[in-house]
């Protein structure tokens, strides 16, 4: 699972789920396994189904056949997404620390 | 052994087959030299050691060493082991914990990975978690999820998620998708951050790439340092180029061989030298000493100045404090406080308070309060001095 902000624990949006499928599907390199995502994401298979099948329809994830069973694979829209993601919750995490000195100086400006 | 059976045991010469809730107990050790395969949850009460060790959906728990000559493999299944494991390689479906120090050449664990002492490999991937809480040594590291360690010495590290870590060196590079953090002083070849990259103590390394932020706490050693969003060093910051797309502020003092690109906004507590300078946006510093070129977009503020070979404030950019160059330059509409220079043009429209130079040429409407140069004065028309240009044998010693 993947942890939220220091100090006070950030409550799991989605997006943060669909973020931590995603970390641990593009982990296997093209042969993640259903059973493999479900420990890597900490996510019970029947509910991980409904993500992956909602991360294939829009095309953040790409699935194939190997050995007669499903892999799971991250498209380059679903690595765009993860770029954005974790620049936002940068961001996120500067917004909400307490503001600089500077900045309270340029606010009373 | 059959299900819900209760044995004790030795040496075993052959395979071991154990079936769901079955319990162990141990005479010696527990030495089976073929295959010991588990179907379901097991106990194992002491030391054991096979040729090879399977499990199958469940949980096997081994109260003493585990010691596998060839390989561990677990399906829908997870390993603990309270004492040392020592195996060729692991492969674990669900989970691995282990008690005392672990080793393989190669740990593959889908889900979680724990260990409370060290952890030896050349390859580990973890597709969840890995925690760690003694020295972790390996060629490479992947982690779908978080990794949280202790001391470190690797080659890679790629994480999807979180990577906290008590310090150490990674030899080649830090991937993170999320955020980094280290918490004591850490060395490294590379680091890439998607969002967060922190450290809490001193750092050392080569290039540093961070989307979103990166915060050093104490002082922080680099080759390039490209910040994308917001950038923070407690300390003292030495390396060759910066970049700073966002906001960047140094505590201390930032000691550049290279270039500093600013397109956002960026504040030294202390000294900022360099050879070149390129700023969009705003910087802000004591005092600001670059060997090459200094050219300024945006505003440039120093409490003792700025110091270039040549100095340019583009077009109505703003200077705050000397400017002092062998050329300085102002495009249009400009406008800056002190300048000292060898030579020194004022763009049309520009604006400065003293002017002290060896040749000076004051551009259509600008406006100098003094001028004191020791050659050449040129005055375009409508230039305005408001004391006449005064011409003097040697000028003041520069500042810087």
């Amino acid at each position: 699972m993947l942890d939220g902000a220091p100090g006070t624990p950030r409550r799991r949006e989605v997006s943060d789920l669909y973020a931590t499928v995603l970390e641990v599907v593009k982990h296997y390199h093209g042969a993640a396994r259903i059973t493999r995502v479900s420990y890597g994401a900490g996510m019970p298979v029947d509910r991980l189904r409904h993500f992956i099948g909602r991360l294939l329809s829009l095309g953040l994830l790409k699935s194939e056949e190997l050995d007669g069973r499903a892999v799971y694979d991250i498209t380059a829209r679903g690595q765009e997404f993860l770029d954005t993601y974790w620049k936002m919750r940068g961001y996120i995490e500067v917004f909400e620390q307490a503001p600089d000195p500077e900045d309270r100086r340029v606010r009373r400006r | 052994m059959p299900r819900d059976g209760k044995v004790r045991l030795g040496a075993l010469d052959g395979d071991l087959r154990v079936e769901r809730d079955s319990e162990i107990d141990v005479e010696g050790r527990l030495a089976v030299s073929g295959q010991a395969r588990f179907d379901g949850n097991a106990e194992v009460r002491g030391d054991m050691e096979c040729g090879s060790f399977r499990s199958n959906d469940g949980t096997v728990r081994v109260h003493g060493h585990l010691f596998v000559h060839e390989d561990l493999e677990t399906r829908d299944g997870a390993v603990e082991v309270d004492g040392e494991l020592k195996a060729r390689r692991v492969d674990a479906d669900r989970g691995l914990l282990v008690g005392g120090p672990a080793s393989a050449e190669r740990f593959d664990v889908g889900g979680r990975l724990e260990g409370a002492q060290s952890l030896t490999a050349k390859k580990v991937s973890v597709g969840g978690r890995f925690r760690l809480a003694g020295k972790l040594t390996a060629e490479s590291v992947e982690a779908g999820g978080s990794v949280d360690l202790r001391e470190v010495e690797l080659d890679t590290i790629e994480v999807g998620g979180v990577i906290r870590l008590a310090g150490g060196i990674v030899r080649r590079s830090v991937e993170v998708g999320g955020k980094f953090t280290s918490d004591a002083p850490f060395e490294f070849g590379g680091l890439e951050v998607g969002g967060i990259a922190n450290f809490h103590d001193s750092a050392k390394g080569g290039r540093i790439e961070a989307g979103g932020m990166m915060n050093a706490d104490r002082d922080l050693t680099f080759e390039d340092l490209e910040v994308g969003g917001f950038g923070a060093i407690g300390g003292n910051g030495k390396g060759h180029n910066v970049e700073v797309g966002g906001k960047f502020s140094v505590r201390g003092s930032l000691e550049l061989t290279g270039k500093l690109e600013v397109g956002g906004q960026i504040s030294v507590g202390e000294a900022l030298t360099g050879s070149v300078l390129d700023v969009g946006g705003k910087i802000d510093a004591r005092r600001a000493v670059f060997t090459g070129d200094a050219e300024i977009g945006g505003a440039v503020a120093t409490r003792e100045g700025l110091k270039a070979s040549r100095v340019s404030l583009r077009r109505k950019s703003r200077a705050t404090g000397p400017l002092v160059g062998g050329v300085v330059h102002l495009e249009t509409k400009a406008t800056a406080e002190d300048i000292y220079g060898e030579m020194v043009e004022l763009g049309d429209k520009s604006e400065a308070r003293r002017v002290f130079a060896r040749r000076a040429v004051v551009g259509e409407g600008a406006r100098v309060d003094e001028l004191v140069y020791t050659e050449a004065v040129e005055m375009r028309e409508g230039a305005r001095v408001r004391s006449p240009p005064q011409k003097v044998a040697n000028l003041p010693p520069f500042p810087l």
